[in-house]
């Protein structure tokens, strides 16, 4: 089970995680915790929270790494754990909890440059579709499809009713299959 | 994994760890990094150092050794020093398994004297064995090899041993008493039982310096087994722990201390006289 | 001087573990070698203040640890101690049995305990497994998780029973680093019945049989006694202490009469250590 630059995959390394080997662990960690911490401090402005959150995902991950059974891929399962810890820790302290500043976005209107680099991004399409959308519907794709939320968790998050995140949600994606006809929304 | 073989440059990374991208674009980038180990691994250099070097100390304490059982950290937010916490987190005797089959069997035995109103001895035989027997178990085999250890710490095996028993009385002296209180007839029974339950503690410790726990405990156990049971046909049920009797098991304690003394301090023998 | 034993002796039951055993030790690796029930595990034991010993003098670390409870600490404070065998709570982790056993050598402080824990973890080289129930550990990790117990604080005498059991020969030189490091500054007793184990560690060699010391020097002085008794015969030879055919088909001869036509041979360590327990090493496990 070696890829083929000789790296152990993460599956592995979790099963050896499982049973308490400390590289194993540390390894996992080397790979996931970096990105995982850059994207929590987008989100979180509160260096404190961050780390506690880094290291309950990791404690959680070797926890659970016994039920892990190859389903999707670890770094998607990981930053489901941390973005819900994250989320569930802020219910109560919203000042530190960054929102994207979808407003600041500018409706389609940018720089040639930034356009460019925007098109030149994997994914990059979908930021373009993104762009069209209203702040509203960004911030429910952007809980829902991109940090992999349920609309209940969602609705918590975004302070409104899990109904209303449901309808945003529908309306957003019908929106975005449009923008993006070549792209099939249900496979991300 | 990512099956496109872009990656995102340096530069942009970087800007998306200060926080300078917009919106869609940290999103689409996200979407991307979430797949593609290789731009992790780009992201590892531009990342906060001490905060990970932090979070990673935390993970290594828990993965090292697991948390101390609930009950434990309850006792250490009453007072419980944290070196004992930990001795007292490995002793068999303070064991689940063992407390909820002693919890158990003081159920069935509470349940018989509950059944009939003149009836008293189930509990009084069971109840009172309960403590005494726990700190029998908390000696630990001292020919175990893991026990051989705490024979030559500075800590002493003395100091162990009594800091098991008082993690036994603590734990379940409570409970029980708690059992007690359904007894039938006067309030003073649920309370009187502590008496003989209290005594056999330092006869226990006494007989375990001559013949060692593994002895004593059995020889403790028949023996309140005869004090209960003879008294069943003819005396009173509450006769075992009536004030005389009382009196008796007090001055029983005393004698089995003053032995316990008398021994730590001729014995000669390296490991004290528990 | 660290060890000062004087005309120790100890029995149980009916039988004599040791007889007027006289042994001084500085600083440095003693190897105590003997069969099986030659009184090893009873005199270790005896250093390692597990029991006492029925009359003579013992004197560790410069205190008599008969003399009451708070002199007997203050031994226990710099002793470390590897049991021939040594039970594990199976479900505790690699880890989580350190910690326990720091606790009982005093380690109070939470954060230097845990800190001295992973050096001895690492000076073992099993600080990637610390996290692991030592059940799941193999026979060679669970006797570095002994042998990790026992340097916890840097003791200044170590008494080790049979270290090496179940190490393959790698981790036997890891082995022979780390005790090596250790002896510069403490005593290092080790007994084993392999001559290989006393060859590659030790300085000084104690040769114990029937509870009563046989030699106490040098290895190279333990060899020399040999010197001259040690032939290669073409055919196999009587009246030897003991004799055995070797890879090349000759016959190695160990003590008794010049056999007739054998040439002389180089002494190793375990010929001498045949030579020295006479006939009774035939009943040996070879």
């Amino acid at each position: 089970m070696e890829t083929t630059d000789g790296q152990r995959e993460d599956a592995v390394l979790l099963r050896a995680a499982a049973d308490g080997d400390l590289a194993a662990v540390r390894e996992l960690y080397d790979r996931h915790a970096p990105w995982l911490s850059a994207r929590l401090m987008r989100r979180c402005n509160d260096r404190e929270v961050v780390v506690d959150v880094v290291q309950d995902t990791f404690v959680a991950m070797w926890q659970d790494a016994r039920k892990w059974r190859g389903q999707g891929d670890v770094a998607g399962w990981l930053w489901g754990i941390a973005f819900r810890r994250l989320v569930s820790r802020l219910r109560k302290r919203r000042e530190v909890l960054l929102m994207p500043d979808w407003d600041a976005v500018g409706n389609g209107v940018l720089p040639a440059a930034e356009e460019q680099v925007l098109l030149g991004v994997e994914y990059g399409d979908l930021g373009a579709a993104l762009r069209r959308l209203s702040p509203e519907f960004r911030a429910v794709v952007q809980a829902c499809v991109l940090d992999g939320l349920t609309t209940r968790e969602a609705g918590r998050l975004l302070g409104v009713r899990e109904n209303t995140v449901k309808t945003r949600l529908h309306r957003a994606k019908a929106q975005l299959r449009t923008a993006l006809a070549d792209i099939e929304l249900e496979a991300w | 994994m990512s099956t496109t073989t872009w990656h995102a440059d340096p530069a942009l990374l970087q800007a998306y760890v200060a926080g300078e991208l917009d919106a869609v674009l940290s999103a689409s980038l996200e979407r991307h990094v979430e797949r593609c180990p290789e731009c992790r691994g780009a992201v590892r250099p531009l990342a906060d150092g001490p905060l990970l070097d932090e979070a990673w100390a935390g993970v290594r304490e828990r993965v090292e050794s697991r948390p101390l059982p609930a009950a434990i950290r309850l006792a250490q937010r009453l007072g419980l020093r944290e070196p004992s916490a930990v001795l007292l987190s490995a002793a068999a005797s303070l064991r689940l398994a063992w407390l909820s089959s002693c919890l158990v069997a003081l159920g069935f035995a509470t349940v018989a004297t509950l059944m009939s109103e003149d009836r008293l001895w189930p509990f009084l035989l069971v109840a009172p064995l309960i403590p005494v027997l726990g700190v029998a178990a908390a000696y630990g085999d001292a020919d175990d090899p893991f026990e051989a250890l705490a024979v030559t710490a500075p800590y002493g095996r003395t100091r162990l041993v009594l800091l098991r028993t008082v993690g036994v009385l603590v734990t379940t002296l409570p409970v029980a008493g708690l059992f007690g209180l359904f007894l039938p007839g006067p309030a003073w029974i649920a309370a009187a039982w502590f008496g003989p339950a209290l005594a056999m503690v330092p006869v226990l410790m006494a007989l375990a310096s001559f013949i060692g726990p593994r002895m004593a405990g059995p020889l403790v156990t028949i023996l309140w087994c005869g004090v209960v049971l003879g008294a069943v046909r003819e005396l009173p049920p509450t006769w075992p722990i009536e004030a005389t009797q009382q009196l008796v098991y007090v001055g029983l304690a005393l004698v089995a201390l003053a032995v316990l003394a008398a021994r730590s301090v001729h014995t000669r023998k390296i490991g004290a006289a528990l | 001087m660290n060890v000062e034993l004087t005309a120790v002796d100890k029995s149980y039951g009916g039988t004599q573990a040791l007889r007027g055993v006289d042994l001084t030790l500085g600083t440095g690796i003693t190897g105590l070698l003997g069969p099986n029930g030659a009184g090893k595990t009873t005199l270790l034991r005896v250093v390692a203040t597990s029991i006492a010993a029925d009359r003579g003098e013992v004197r560790l670390l410069g205190r008599d640890p008969h003399a009451g409870h708070a002199e007997l600490t203050r031994v226990r404070r710099s002793l470390g101690y590897l049991p021939q065998e040594l039970g594990y709570p199976s479900d505790m982790t690699t880890f989580g049995f350190l910690e326990y056993v720091a606790v009982l050598k005093e380690w109070n402080e939470r954060r230097a305990r845990r800190h001295e824990v992973r050096r001895v973890l690492d000076l073992v080289g099993l600080a990637e497994q610390s996290g692991k129930r030592i059940a799941k550990l193999s026979g060679g990790q669970r006797r570095r998780v002994g042998l990790a117990q026992a340097l916890l604080g840097n003791p200044r005498l170590l008494v080790l029973d049979e270290p090496t059991t179940g190490l393959d020969p790698a981790q036997r030189a890891t082995l022979r680093r780390t005790l090596s490091v250790v002896a510069h500054e403490s005593t290092v007793l080790l007994s084993t019945h392999q001559t290989e184990d006393v060859a590659a560690l030790c300085e000084r060699v104690v040769v114990l049989a029937d509870g009563e010391v046989r030699f106490d020097g040098t290895v190279v002085d333990l060899v020399a006694t040999a010197v001259g008794q040690v032939w290669l015969a073409d055919h196999e030879v009587p009246g030897a202490v003991m004799t055995w055919r070797t890879g090349t088909g000759r016959h190695r001869v160990v003590g008794g009469p010049h056999p007739p036509g054998a040439e002389p041979a180089e002494p190793t360590l375990e010929d001498a250590y045949l030579l020295m327990l006479g006939p009774s090493a035939a009943s040996l496990p070879a």
